[in-house]
């Protein structure tokens, strides 16, 4: 009988190589792999849409997002994925399945996504343009500003896309995708960042 | 083509499923063979405004029911389809 190996290894493991891609000069784009996160969606149960929104604003200070924007907090970022549904995007199993599912039992239906998504942060002074290639949706600052967020399609791959805080100077975009598409949409993101030089890397840190 | 999604805004067609009419209506347990053949099979083959059930699957995955005219692609109204989010059921 045939011998397996059964490694466990990341979606973007083989894909992600740390370093310079494209042109050379100044990286127009930064890519960065986070990793080893927590990731928990949240949806309401028929006609506990409120109760859910009372639960989450005990939880987490904060009220959940009801319309597609990211709301974040100093432990834990609240995604809005849907109507009636959000995602919990945390580091350092603070918030997971087993800390979540009490706080959520009478209103709400769980399901843990840590390992089911790669998550993608895109800086840098291209950032825009680039993904302007791959989404259809308008990314200018005045209409997607820091804390909009859209559950939309690139590359014919179903995503969460939302913007996080500016770093550096630097716009910041975050990207949520299905582990299995996330090798295939790498691929189409440094295609399409190629022409604007790119450093990649991978962090643990959100 | 584009539709203006009731929760994401405005999104190309690419991020849509079509289902079709949305007017034909589950019939009662119980209901004639004739009743449930009709619901199953037959159409109205509408050449103007009809309602249409659409999926936003590309996006919410939320289900909407569009207005739209099949003879100039001008939609006049978009809304979630009964049950859509964690809303309660039109009754």
């Amino acid at each position: 009988m045939a011998e397996f190996s059964w490694e466990t290894r990341g979606p973007l493991d083989r894909a992600l190589v740390a370093g310079r891609h494209g042109a050379q000069g100044d990286a127009g784009v930064s890519l960065s792999e986070i990793r080893d996160f927590d990731l928990v969606q949240v949806m309401a149960r028929r006609g506990k849409a409120a109760e859910m929104a009372t639960a989450a604003q005990v939880r987490f200070g904060v009220a959940a997002p009801e319309t597609p924007k990211a709301v974040g907090r100093a432990d834990a970022t609240l995604i809005w994925s849907g109507p009636d549904q959000f995602m919990v995007l945390s580091k350092g199993r603070k918030h997971t399945m087993e800390s979540l599912a009490p706080v959520f039992a009478s209103c709400a239906s769980l399901s843990d996504q840590s390992h089911a998504r790669v998550l993608i942060s895109i800086s840098g002074a291209k950032a825009r343009a680039m993904l302007a290639k791959l989404s259809s949706i308008d990314l200018h600052s005045d209409v997607f500003g820091v804390g909009a967020a859209a559950a939309t399609s690139m590359d014919h791959t179903s995503v969460m896309l939302w913007r996080g805080a500016d770093r550096d100077g630097q716009v910041v975009f975050n990207l949520l995708v299905f582990a299995t598409f996330a090798e295939s949409l790498w691929h189409a993101v440094l295609d399409s960042a190629a022409e604007y030089g790119v450093d990649i890397a991978h962090s643990m840190e959100l | 083509m584009r539709i203006t999604c009731p929760f994401c805004g405005e999104r190309e067609l690419g991020e849509f499923t079509y289902l079709g009419d949305a007017k034909p209506a589950r019939p009662a347990p119980g209901a004639s063979e004739d009743e449930v053949y009709d619901y199953v099979y037959l159409r109205d083959n509408i050449a103007g405004v009809m309602d249409e059930s659409w999926y936003h699957g590309g996006g919410c995955r939320a289900w909407l029911k569009v207005t739209r005219n099949t003879l100039t692609h001008e939609i006049s109204a978009v809304e979630p389809a009964p049950g859509a989010g964690a809303r309660q059921v039109a009754k």
